[in-house]
């Protein structure tokens, strides 16, 4: 389970202040084998909220705790996927997809065996000897997501990992990466900016202030799982999409 | 014109294979042409030249080739650049593993970067020459002067390229390591040193130039032997022609050093083209 408690994050200034408040005294949870979708105006702080739970930057106020655990730094049970894909672009997809098992000192060959079977498991069979630069967005992103999952985390961090494709590819990656969870219902915080996404991935959506970023609310979608592909028509989906759309629409209104 | 000899060879495998070597040279030459043209059209304007102005330091092209030739035949080349080809190479090396241990330090830790930034900026704009009669007073004519200034020449370049090379890998790059449970000397190993490659190149190829600059200019300054010590010799007696062709061989070295680089550094960043 997440845990944040209070969580207060500021850039910048000095202990009597002066920085930028990022985000101000969140407070939520993630149970095991969920998956929370993250959502709000830009520049909310999601990233960094994220960040904070990767262990990849440090916080001044609150807690943030891993199955009661301090989050001090980044941790075995945790990978992170990343917007811009942040592969290596000097090794290919197989290099790219063994390098959490590589620096946590697994053997080559247990490693690369693990690797070939997650590059089957997002769709490269074949390109296992391709450099990321050889491929689309969409593959270089499956390579990300492959990375993440060959260190066989309980917990996928995903910031914005559609942001940077295009609107048929990101479908084609999110009806995957659903089918992907049904599998293994691993526990998964996944920033977004995209209202459906938000709703046709999460079991709940976190919606979320302009700066400093708060929780403005926690909605469960009750949407039943596995979600079909056509799941965006049906009313449930439409219409917490729009409650999201009209809260989303009344923060960018309130700011100048 | 590339894309045309690629479809004859398909057209004519067999004839390919039956004249093989002659079909490479004249690969080469198709692939070499405005090289090889430009040289030779400098060649014969210089042969023309020289001969039309008669000038005392603008000798024939052949002159120069003939002295060449002499020098080659008599040994005199071979025993002097042996001996410069020694102190560029010890000085380089040494550059070398300086210049990239420094230079990966500051790019990594901005503390290193601001205590030693000074001085490698001033060394870098200071006219290395300047360090001649310094190291001449400290090592006296031994090599050991002339690796000095090559290493001063050299240096600091290598030192420049490699810091900005390191400061500015992508830094998602380096955080995606840390997400995985990366330590410091794995970001170095497995990220900063690759992902820096190119960048570290283009400085090592620049060394590589200067080095060849400070063997010259350091033997013509302080020593007794070498090619700049040749030059320096023949310079003072007003023989254009043998400077020419210790100049000629000179460049030879710089080109041949810049390929061996060039060749290294494509083996190694195949992925960055």
């Amino acid at each position: 389970m997440i845990r944040v408690k209070n969580l207060t994050k500021e850039f910048g200034g000095t202990d009597n202040g002066g920085g930028v408040l990022a985000l101000s005294d969140i407070s939520f949870e993630v149970r095991d084998n969920e998956f929370v979708t993250v959502i709000g105006p830009s520049g909310c702080g999601k990233t960094t909220l994220l960040r904070i739970i990767a262990g990849l930057i440090p916080y001044q106020h609150g807690e943030v705790s891993i199955d009661a655990h301090p989050v001090v730094g980044p941790g075995p049970e945790r990978a992170v996927v990343f917007q811009s894909f942040a592969l290596l672009p000097w090794t290919d997809v197989l290099g790219n997809v063994t390098f959490g098992l590589d620096v946590r000192g697994a053997t080559k060959s247990d490693s690369q065996a693990k690797a070939r079977d997650l590059i089957r498991l997002v769709g490269l069979e074949g390109f296992e000897r391709r450099l990321p630069k050889e491929l689309s967005g969409g593959m270089q992103q499956r390579v990300g997501l492959a990375r993440a999952l060959a260190v066989n985390p309980r917990i996928l961090l995903m910031d914005e990992p559609f942001g940077a494709l295009d609107e048929q590819t990101r479908r084609l990656l999110q009806e995957q990466l659903l089918q992907l969870w049904e599998r293994e219902r691993k526990t998964v915080v996944f920033i977004t900016h995209s209202m459906e996404e938000a709703v046709m991935l999460g079991d709940r959506v976190m919606l979320m202030t302009p700066r400093p970023g708060q929780v403005k609310e926690m909605i469960a979608v009750p949407l039943k799982r596995p979600r079909p592909p056509d799941i965006e028509k049906s009313p449930a989906f439409v219409e917490i999409k729009e409650y999201l759309w009209e809260n989303l629409r009344a923060m960018q209104t309130e700011q100048p | 014109m590339k894309s045309m000899t690629a479809s004859e060879a398909v057209i004519k495998p067999t004839a390919a294979q039956n004249i093989g070597s002659s079909r490479t040279l004249h690969r080469v030459l198709h692939r070499y042409a405005p090289e090889v043209l430009a040289l030779l059209g400098g060649a014969v304007v210089w042969e023309c030249l020289g001969w039309w102005l008669g000038l005392q330091w603008l000798p024939p092209f052949s002159q120069v080739i003939r002295a060449l030739v002499q020098f080659v035949g008599s040994g005199v080349i071979l025993s002097n650049l042996q001996s410069s080809l020694m102190s560029l190479i010890v000085g380089f090396a040494l550059s070398l593993v300086f210049g990239l241990v420094l230079g990966a330090l500051m790019g990594r830790y901005r503390v290193i970067e601001k205590a030693f930034d000074v001085y490698v900026h001033a060394l870098f704009v200071c006219p290395s020459i300047l360090f001649a009669p310094i190291f001449f007073a400290m090592f006296g004519l031994s090599d050991a002067s002339r690796v000095a200034i090559i290493f001063v020449y050299s240096t600091f370049v290598i030192v420049i390229n490699t810091a900005t090379a390191i400061r500015t890998v992508d830094p998602s790059l380096v955080e995606m390591a840390y997400s995985f449970g990366c330590r410091e000397r794995q970001i170095f190993t497995r990220i900063l040193l690759p992902a820096s490659l190119p960048l570290v190149f283009a400085g090592i190829r620049l060394g590589m130039g200067r080095a060849v600059k400070g063997m010259i200019n350091g033997e013509m300054l302080i020593a007794f032997v070498g090619l700049g010590a040749l030059a320096q010799k023949y310079g003072a007696q007003f023989d254009a022609a043998k400077v020419f062709a210790i100049a000629m061989v000179v460049l030879i070295i710089g080109l041949v050093s810049n390929a061996f680089v060039q060749a290294l550094e494509s083996r190694l960043t195949r992925w960055a083209d």
